[in-house]
């Protein structure tokens, strides 16, 4: 198993390294230069110019540049950033957990219900609640997320008033402990999640769904059944068992998702998290910022992958067995 | 494992509910509640500054003098000051007793200190280091004085004095002045003090008891950051803003929607305008001949644009001299729709439409150009445009559309590849326009379109150096209307500032250059004693 680990580790580093080679190459080849001249309303003294440009290397041809980024990082150094000027690392220190704290809500509630729907779906096959959940989760995966969440926005915090409409925290709050901040915050993230959630059922619960189906179908299934256990009991004994290695596999690729998956959510109910500042970061050409993002995201697919896999390797005995 | 699952779902419903009691709002009796749209660039008063932190910082701390809310200077730390006549000396008398918010008292080292922050390149004030290239040496003979030398003659001599100071005996233990302590910690001398920022969310400000003009009448202001303009305008309505600044759109949603009914609001006009810039460099054909860039000004109706596009939220453009500068002459108005004229005016600088109608042509040339502008969160630059396509289109100019990137619009407009450039743009209240308009300012300055003009030049040397308010006032009438005859830069546009906020908060006073940046500001907001509130 380690050998695998690090084979895949191996792998993952030369990819980050090819990726923010990319990156760093597309944003310099762009026409334009952050830093070069945005000028105030009056126009900048051409030396105190210069010294801004030799401030940031900017009259360095970029492989330089590049390579100089990569020795910082090997430093532990992720730079600052040009637009705020603050260390890369306390601003990502800053929005990691708010990123986090959503992207695990609205995991755990993608999970929480379109597992349950996929079970139910199982146990009979074009059923009747088969057929309306698969109805209800397209019908919420074909609906723009900008959509959904002006409509969650609308309909909860605006005409129901029962939760807020935006931000992670009420104004003027003093919370006498963190943990009411952090219940505070929570109740914020509630539409949020709910909105990152409804798009992600559909695949989900089908995929649960079609996995059940398929392994029911199976000996296991038949010899189930001859025990006299209805489909339904089958389906949530030992159907889910079964379809928990494919589910672990779909999990390793959505958790990168809990660093930046979250982009246009995050503008709408105002969410400081890592999405809106990759977004802004792009827009003001914030070179740091957006190789330090790309690295993170990168590392959170490595280490996803990677954990789904040690996991499966783990718990299924037919994979461990074929090794 | 059921009742696990049971104690996990009973934790998270005791967190909504606890949640739930955290989001109820607390009492905010005295506070102000106001939005911006991104965060501030910097909380270092005067580094790194973009309009929101150049806002934050002017209520943070003074300068020595302040714009009133029609322009005029007025004296803020400093309680007085001499010009010398040739224009190169200016001396400041502090006032005694002024505070900083830890206590200390502000000295003229403070003063000096602030422009040594502002002329180091690793402050990276852009928004202030210009005003001070021409100050040769700052002596300070005593606590109370400050005795600036320019280099030149300096007719605006007081415009770079409404820096915030910057307090000696803080910011200099800083190593890093844009990421040391006090720049996420700011201490000034303004009426409110920082209380705390979290970013992408909040910055607290609390007022100050113990500032020279008296404590502000609010007990903290809060600015809330959303991105999002719809968000902010609901957070409004919900009541947990108290004034925002809104969209045209959200503007016109204001007029019809219930919830919006017990709003007040206003529109106010800060020195902006949309403006194009015309290439004169000889790349094109056309843009040397005042009369076309007379001819297609006049083929806009500019009126009917605001009325349908922006719900009557713009008003035409003059001049670099908006109606609120002190400086405008009044005689010089918008230039009409004359659809008419402007054929005229192109046909006489010899490009006549074909027999068979189309475009204009003039030996064989046709009278076609490129408008570049830069994307960005300005979506009405589309509509400007697209706008601007069809009307020029009915006098047989044709004008194509390029949109760029902010950078490489940027880098366009240096290096002089464009044919026609357009832009929103803020002036300052002072009436020097040699950077926009002078002919040596085509290298370093804003003369994109590389206009010149010999009578221009000599105006704008003589303006900045000529001290004596009259005499001044006449050079720069008289540039005014060298201006208006030449047309170099066509001023499209002048949009307005609609303002939606609770009609119990009062005290809420504008200005050319906002709604803070001046004196007294956000210091004379105040709630009415009437004020029904939850």
């Amino acid at each position: 198993m380690l050998p695998a680990i690090a084979s895949r580790i191996a792998t993952a580093a030369v990819t980050l390294f090819v990726v923010t080679l990319v990156v760093f190459a597309l944003l310099c080849a762009l026409p334009g230069e952050p830093q070069a001249g945005d000028d105030a309303s009056r126009p900048l003294p051409p030396e105190y110019r210069a010294a801004l440009r030799a401030q940031y290397h900017l009259d360095d041809p970029w492989p330089a540049r590049y390579g100089r980024w990569v020795k910082e990082l090997l430093h532990g150094e992720l730079g600052t950033s040009f637009s705020a000027q603050q260390p890369v690392a306390t601003m990502l220190r800053e929005r990691l957990p708010v990123s986090l704290g959503l992207n695990a809500l609205a995991l755990l509630a993608m999970l929480g219900v379109a597992v349950p729907l996929g079970i139910l779906g199982a146990a009979q096959p074009d059923g009747r609640w088969d057929r309306a959940g698969w109805i209800a989760t397209t019908a919420l995966y074909a609906v723009p997320v900008f959509w959904t969440a002006l409509l969650l926005q609308w309909l909860f915090a605006i005409r129901l008033g029962w939760l807020p409409l935006s931000g992670i925290s009420t104004d003027g709050a003093r919370h006498p402990s963190s943990g009411v901040a952090l219940a505070d915050a929570v109740w914020h993230l509630v539409l949020p999640a709910a909105c990152l959630a409804s798009g992600g059922l559909a695949y989900v619960s089908r995929f649960v769904r079609t996995n059940i189906v398929e392994s029911t179908a199976g000996e296991g299934g038949r010899a189930a059944r001859a025990r006299g256990l209805s489909t339904l009991q089958y389906a949530a004994r030992h159907g889910v068992v079964q379809a928990v290695s494919p589910l672990l596999t779909l999990a390793g690729f959505l958790i990168p998702r809990l660093v930046g998956g979250s982009l246009l959510v995050e503008a709408i109910f105002n969410v400081p998290g890592l999405g809106s500042l990759l977004f802004d970061s792009i827009l003001s050409r914030d070179l740091p910022v957006v190789l330090a993002l790309t690295l993170l995201s990168g590392l959170a697919t490595l280490v996803g992958t990677t954990v789904s896999d040690v996991l499966i390797l783990w718990l299924d005995p037919r994979v461990r067995h074929a090794r | 494992m059921t009742r696990r699952i049971a104690h996990a779902l009973l934790a998270v419903a005791a967190a909504l509910a606890l949640g739930a009691c955290a989001g109820s709002p607390p009492h905010k009796d005295n506070d102000a509640r106001v939005a911006i749209y991104s965060n501030p660039s910097s909380l270092s008063l005067v580094g790194n500054t973009d309009l929101n932190s150049s806002q934050l910082a002017s209520v943070i701390s003074d300068g020595l003098v302040a714009y009133d809310a029609k322009g005029d200077y007025v004296p803020m730390v400093a309680r007085a000051w001499e010009l010398s006549p040739d224009g190169k000396t200016l001396t400041f008398h502090l006032r005694d007793g002024v505070l900083w918010h830890d206590g200390l008292r502000v000295t003229s080292r403070d003063v000096a200190y602030t422009v040594a922050k502002v002329k180091d390149p690793a402050t990276q004030a852009r928004s202030w280091v210009s005003q001070f290239t021409n100050v040769a040496e700052i002596e300070t003979p005593d606590d109370l004085t400050v005795v600036v030398h320019y280099a030149t003659t300096h007719a605006d001599a007081l415009e770079p004095w409404r820096v915030p100071l910057v307090p000696e005996h803080v910011a200099s233990k800083d190593a890093n002045f844009l990421d040391g302590d006090f720049a996420h910690h700011p201490i000034g001398c303004g009426p409110f003090r920082f209380v705390s920022y979290n970013p992408g969310q909040s910055i607290f400000l609390a007022a100050f008891d113990r500032y020279w003009g008296g404590r502000p009448a609010l007990d903290r202001v809060i600015v809330k950051v959303i991105s999002n303009e719809r968000t902010a305008y609901e957070s409004l309505l919900l009541r947990e803003l108290d004034l925002l600044v809104v969209t045209p759109d959200l503007w016109r949603d204001a007029q019809t929607t219930p919830a919006a009914a017990r709003l007040a609001r206003f529109v106010y006009y800060r020195l902006n305008a949309w403006k194009i810039d015309w290439n004169q460099d000889g790349a094109t054909p056309y843009f040397k001949d005042k009369r076309v860039r007379r001819a297609l000004v006049l083929a806009l109706d500019r009126k009917r644009f605001s009325e349908t596009v922006v719900a009557g939220l713009a008003r035409p453009g003059v001049s670099s001299y908006p109606p609120e500068s002190p400086w405008t002459d009044p005689t010089i108005v918008a230039l009409p729709f004359d659809p008419a004229q402007s054929a005229r005016l192109l046909d006489e600088a010899g490009w006549r439409a074909p027999s068979t109608g189309g475009i204009r042509e003039k030996d064989g040339t046709p009278l076609t150009f490129t408008l570049i502008f830069p994307a960005g969160a300005q979506e009405i630059a589309d509509r400007i445009a697209a706008w601007m396509q069809q009307s020029l289109a009915e006098v047989g100019v044709d004008m194509k559309i390029e949109k760029l990137k902010w950078e490489a619009f940027q880098k366009r407009r240096k290096t002089h590849v464009f044919e026609a450039a357009m832009v929103s743009t803020m002036f300052d209240m002072t009436p020097d326009r040699f950077d926009l308009y002078h002919s040596t300012a085509n290298v370093d300055g804003f003369n994109f379109g590389s206009f010149s003009d010999a009578e221009v030049d000599r105006l704008l040397e003589e303006g900045r150096a000529t001290v004596d308010p009259g005499a001044r006032r006449a050079i720069y009438d008289r540039l005014q209307k060298r201006l208006d005859d030449l047309q170099p830069i066509a001023f499209l546009l002048q949009l307005a500032q609609p303002v939606l906020h609770d009609p119990d908060l009062k005290g809420i006073v504008s200005s050319p250059v906002g709604l803070y940046e001046f004196a007294p500001g956000l210091r004379a907001w105040h709630w009415s004693s009437a004020r029904g509130r939850d």
